[in-house]
């Protein structure tokens, strides 16, 4: 049994052993050099030296986003802070943004495992690579970016454009991959489709779709309006980043690279460890991460272990991904934006807190935007429509700056807000 | 070939492997990297049963050698070079190694014979003081009849001691060397070295021992870029490294 990077061990028991093997070292790191960890470790009365096998990890304790929030901003870097090389900013829970480290061994790694899910989806050296995300996936644009140069591929960065310039980019450079959110792209496709522009004007001929899941019919119609082959890849967008979980060519399930992630899915009413084939919450660990270890991490997101082999040579562990979520985040163009966190824009806006409201994801001529319904009570009624339509504009801002979504802002009466099932 | 897991050992009440798991494909070079008393000695010394494990396991090519008396382990093809070389002084050179080969006894005079100059080969000084006392070879010759004597038992692992111990620089060199040679032979080898660079040099991966546990592992020469082991293990900036995350 060989160590290689992004490889496959593939005998089942040296690949345990594998596993093992960096998960002790990681938990041993984290206990030593990260008080968080080390006094969650010692309420729960154990010692790293008691993980003695992949299910043991099951004793340790959870690790949320609101523990990344409250270690704001570098409470839980694990190593000091002149080994730390990149240094990220992701929405957080709470006022408090998430800030990770990534020392350059990890980003060496980062790079490598987009690059490794990229070519899983087809891209090679000679693909031209756009990237095309909304800034608050201002991160993954960045390592997509280092994973597909060191690939090999030509690579477009992110940048924010208007619809008209991207289909310009599009018309005049000709990528043939991109790498975009399901929203994004539909979005693309019903302006393509409103302009009378071919897809078979463009060169795209993969489209790589992250931050949200995308079912098989939002695919289908997907590849049928742009003429592309789609691919999805998983990833989190505080930390640790992109494509930590990636379809192989027969597109049936997400591998999780266990190289770098110990995956488990949990009960999240119990918090039980769950069975291949249950659906729970997902829960990761780093097994290879220095700067920014994370131990049992709660992603919100809902999936369910494959227990089957997957066709590809590939051993990794495979994942069903949902659609579902299990926290108060709500997912926006593949951005999670907590509604804690949407509360406080609202409030800062309007100098208040609103008696009623309620949030949810809504699409106008293709484009996703976060929906925003205010009751209009006493407090904010006006009988000046400029005066009210300037405070509904403040909103807007205020929370399309916070949160880095497009934001739409509505008055109602109290009778629709009640009625919204969103609330 | 080698693999172990969660490890326990020490001497007395004290615990000084705290749950160690590793492994060593065929073929590799593995070192084991990390301060004094880290636990290096005594892991090496569990694995050859020297010391008896408090728990855990290790499997030389699949078989449980815990539960071995330590004079059995080298007839598996498991030989350890111990630290401080601990040849036997007042017998000559070729003694020393025909007593290395003792598991070979029942396989006939020729194939001692043929080990014997297949050390030679290997250690030419060797040959060259054959009829010597041992206890009158330099450190470096010492070194090369340790080894030569844990290689006449023709071994599938071997497993050093800090080799480098004591010796001048040109030595150590001549010394890794002949371990990476053994190495392209066919052989196994796991290193325990203080030598940290000398041995990430020739290792494919290494781990890191702190304190009885594996903080780091990873191939060699990621190790040697690794921050952290360069300044605690390779002497940079060495001085920094307590001195707070900030």
């Amino acid at each position: 049994m060989t160590e290689k990077p992004d490889g496959n061990v593939c005998i089942p028991e040296e690949r345990g052993q594998f596993v093992l093997e960096r998960l002790q070292s990681t938990l041993n790191r984290a206990y030593r050099n990260v008080p968080f960890h080390q006094q969650r470790f010692q309420r729960k009365g154990i010692d790293p030296s008691e993980i003695q096998s992949l299910r043991d990890v099951q004793r340790l304790p959870f690790t949320t986003r609101k523990h990344l929030s409250e270690n704001y901003p570098y409470g839980l870097f694990a190593v000091p802070l002149r080994d730390i090389v990149r240094i990220h900013t992701a929405p957080g829970t709470r006022s408090n943004p998430t800030v990770s480290g990534y020392t350059r061994q990890d980003l060496q790694i980062w790079e490598n495992m987009v690059a490794t899910a990229l070519q899983s989806s087809g891209v090679t050296p000679d693909d031209i690579l756009q990237i095309s995300l909304d800034p608050g996936l201002d991160t993954w644009g960045r390592d997509y970016q280092s994973g597909a140069e060191s690939l090999g591929a030509s690579v477009i960065p992110n940048t924010l454009l208007s619809i008209e310039k991207q289909l310009m980019v599009m018309r005049d450079y000709k990528p043939s991959a991109l790498v975009t959110t399901p929203s994004y792209a539909y979005q693309l496709a019903t302006h393509l489709e409103t302009k009378g522009v071919h897809p078979e004007d463009f060169n795209l001929k993969k489209l790589i779709l992250v931050g949200e899941p995308a079912d098989p019919a939002q695919r289908d119609l997907l590849e049928a309006k742009l003429h592309v082959r789609t691919s999805q890849h998983f990833g989190l967008s505080e930390v640790p980043g992109p494509a930590l979980a990636y379809e192989c060519e027969n597109r049936s399930c997400l591998h999780v690279n266990d190289d770098h992630f110990l995956p488990e899915i949990i009960d999240p009413s119990t918090n039980e460890s769950l069975p291949a084939g249950e659906v729970g919450e997902l829960v990761l660990t780093t097994l290879t991460t220095r700067a920014f270890p994370l131990i049992r991490f709660r992603t919100g997101d809902m999936a369910r272990i494959l227990a089957e082999a997957c066709d590809c040579d590939c051993r990794l562990v495979r994942i069903e991904w949902r659609p579902e979520r299990n926290d108060r985040l709500i997912r926006i163009r593949g951005v999670k934006v907590h509604r804690q966190q949407i509360l406080a824009g609202i409030e800062t806006a309007l100098g208040m807190t609103p008696q009623q409201y309620c949030l949810f994801e809504n699409r106008y001529r293709g484009k996703t935007y976060l929906e925003i319904w205010i009751a209009v009570d006493d407090s904010l009624f006006s009988d000046e429509i400029k005066m009210l339509e300037d405070r509904m504009k403040t909103v807007r801002d205020q929370v399309q700056e916070d949160t880095g979504v497009p934001v739409i802002v509505r008055l109602k009466e109290s009778a629709s807000i009640i009625a919204c099932k969103f609330v | 070939m080698l693999k172990i897991r969660n490890l326990q050992a020490g001497y007395g009440k004290l615990k000084v492997l705290k749950n160690i798991s590793m492994h060593v494909a065929e073929g590799e070079i593995v070192t084991i990297i990390g301060a004094n008393g880290a636990g290096k000695t005594t892991l090496l010394s569990t694995i050859c049963g020297l010391l008896k494990a408090t728990s855990g396991e290790v499997l030389f090519e699949d078989r449980d050698i815990c539960v071995l008396a330590p004079q059995k382990i080298p007839a598996l093809g498991c030989v350890m070079v111990p630290e401080g070389r601990q040849i036997f002084a007042a017998l000559s050179v070729e003694e020393n190694l025909i007593l290395g080969g003792h598991v070979l006894k029942k396989r006939g005079k020729k194939l001692l014979k043929q080990q014997l100059d297949d050390q030679y080969e290997l250690f030419p000084i060797l040959k060259e003081r054959r009829e010597q006392y041992a206890g009158t070879l330099s450190g470096g010759e010492q070194q090369m009849l340790a080894m030569g004597r844990a290689l006449m038992s023709q071994p599938s692992l071997i497993m050093m001691d800090e080799p480098s111990t004591g010796l001048a620089p040109l030595i150590v060199q001549a010394i890794f060397k002949v371990i990476v040679k053994m190495r392209d032979e066919g052989k196994t080898v796991l290193l325990v070295e203080q030598n940290a660079k000398a041995a990430l040099q020739v290792a494919d991966r290494g781990y890191v021992l702190e304190t009885g546990k594996v903080v780091l592992q990873g191939k060699s020469h990621e190790l040697l870029e690794d921050v952290e082991v360069k300044r605690a293990y390779l002497g940079k900036d060495y001085g920094e490294f307590y001195d707070g995350k900030a």
